[in-house]
């Protein structure tokens, strides 16, 4: 029962800035980009406004807007400011993100409903591997799942985690493994650290 | 097997200017007419006498209805008769062939905003997006260039109202184009249709503003003339022609090639076909950039030759 080959998982590429952009952002679920974050030529000084995750309580954004770093509380505190920053913002801008896959497709998400293009934003993948995955028969999200297979915390059917992820859930898709033939499943395995 | 042909009778005729003739059509049997969204267009096939074969042009759609379409027509300066023929022979009554509609300037259901900059009888299909993105509560801002004994003409097709984010300019200098791309909020597709030089600055300006080529949208219609060449089709050996007021596809055509085509506008690609030998002059907007300098393919539908002879494989 191999997931290979499914289309729907995304790749990634490292980030470099778009020359044909006006204005860049570049947002980041930690504080520092991992080695192998940017293609060849690129480094973060050429993103000069960034926004990163502290995940700190003592975190706060400066409050003066024309600051080039700012730093957050936590992801779902920069996704907030970052929905205000692109309703406000002028055609010619560029977005980047880096961070884990559940960070990346929440920017994603953003990006589309402020009518952004895909040619208009870069993403990541860095960091934890972990999958949210979303059980198809109860419609729970798991959230931080590393193994090719999770017990749904709802449910508790024994899903498989299918590369099939879908955008707009932002999840991976589990499914039961033993549907068809009960108590017929697979060794655990740590695929996704 | 799918219908691509309609025959029309004009129900109506009128002109709203000394040049621009609007005309309303139905099917002759009565029929309902296929659906067209915004954006559309339909091909008319114009029995023009000086020519052998009959002349196509494509129009947009300005509204379309289970029973109508409606066109506006603007009489051509340098025309090879095909708007004379609208404007000087299609009366209330008369009937004529078109294809069903086709689109090749759909609006984008994504965008946040629609700016539609349209200079002259670019209008056309500005004016079935204005009456489809009023119906949704779209946000939307319109930029017409006219003429200056044209500007009434354009505010009374546009029904203008105070503050509903339309405006009509007198002359191309009384629109500043980097000014209004400049200030666009992020979401906005840009729409443009009229001359040439107006839709690639149009184009240039966006990008030049870091606009993505996906939020840019152009509308071509028609082709400008040029030098007079020849065209050898290589399997058959056959000479032909194309004279400096007809496209190779006119050309084609009338040496009786079956050949195809769909916008006649260099946008679609559908008639697209290999070079062999000899240097095409690329109008179209199909192909990329590596492609036009490949001399591989060209779209007779607009485009010319640079050289006395162009050979086709076919």
């Amino acid at each position: 029962m191999s997931d290979q080959g499914i289309k729907s998982r995304p790749t990634y590429a490292p980030i470099s800035r778009d020359a044909t952009g006006a204005r860049h952002l570049l947002v980041l679920d930690t504080t520092q980009p991992p080695a192998g974050a940017f293609a060849e030529g690129t480094a973060l000084e050429d993103f000069p406004e960034r926004w990163s995750v502290e995940a700190h309580s003592k975190a706060i954004p400066s409050p003066h807007a024309d600051d080039l770093l700012h730093g957050f509380r936590s992801t779902s505190h920069l996704l907030i400011a970052l929905r205000h920053r692109l309703a406000q913002e002028h055609m010619g801008f560029r977005l980047y993100a880096i961070g884990t896959e559940s960070f990346l497709w929440d920017v994603a998400r953003a990006a589309a409903e402020a009518g952004m293009g895909r040619d208009e934003y870069r993403l990541l993948a860095a960091g934890s591997a972990a999958r949210r995955v979303y059980c198809v028969h109860c419609r729970t999200m798991n959230e931080q799942v590393t193994t090719n297979l999770v017990t749904c915390s709802a449910c508790g059917a024994n899903l498989f985690v299918r590369d099939h992820f879908s955008r707009f859930h932002n999840a991976y898709m589990g499914v039961q493994i033993d549907a068809e033939v009960p108590g017929e499943t697979l060794p655990i395995e740590e695929l996704y650290p | 097997m799918m219908q691509t042909t309609l025959l029309l009778r004009v129900v109506q005729a009128d002109l709203l200017a000394p040049t621009l003739r609007r005309l309303v059509l139905e099917a002759a049997d009565g029929a309902h007419l296929p659906p067209a969204a915004p954006g559309a267009h339909i091909t008319l096939t114009l029995p023009v006498a000086a020519h052998g074969k009959p002349i196509r042009n494509s129009y947009s759609l300005v509204a379309a209805t289970g029973q109508h379409y409606e066109l506006i027509v603007r009489r051509a300066q340098r025309s090879r008769g095909g708007s004379h023929y609208v404007h000087d022979q299609l009366a209330p009554g008369a009937v004529i062939e078109a294809t069903v509609p086709h689109n090749l300037f759909p609006l984008a259901t994504q965008a946040r905003k629609h700016l539609l900059i349209a200079g002259g009888i670019g209008i056309t299909p500005m004016l079935s997006f204005l009456s489809a993105l009023r119906a949704r509560n779209a946000r939307v801002e319109l930029h017409q260039l006219a003429a200056a004994d044209e500007v009434g003409v354009f505010e009374g097709l546009l029904g203008l109202r105070a503050g509903d984010g339309l405006h009509v300019h007198q002359g191309r200098a009384a629109l500043d184009l980097a000014d209004l791309l400049a200030r666009q909020p992020l979401g906005t597709h840009v729409y443009t249709c009229g001359p040439a030089s107006l839709m690639d600055a149009v184009q240039d300006q966006a990008r030049a503003l870091g606009w993505p080529a996906t939020h840019v949208h152009r509308e071509d219609f028609g082709a400008a003339g040029g030098e007079p060449f020849t065209l050898r089709l290589s399997r058959s050996g056959q000479e032909i022609a194309v004279d400096g007021e007809e496209t190779m596809l006119e050309a084609l055509e009338r040496a009786g090639v079956d050949a195809r085509s769909l916008c006649r506008g260099g946008a679609c690609g559908e008639c697209m076909l290999p070079v062999v030998e000899g240097t095409p002059d690329h109008r179209d907007h199909f192909l990329s950039d590596a492609e036009k300098a490949s001399g591989l393919l060209v779209m007779p539908c607009v485009s010319r030759a640079q050289c006395a002879t162009l050979v086709l494989d076919l």
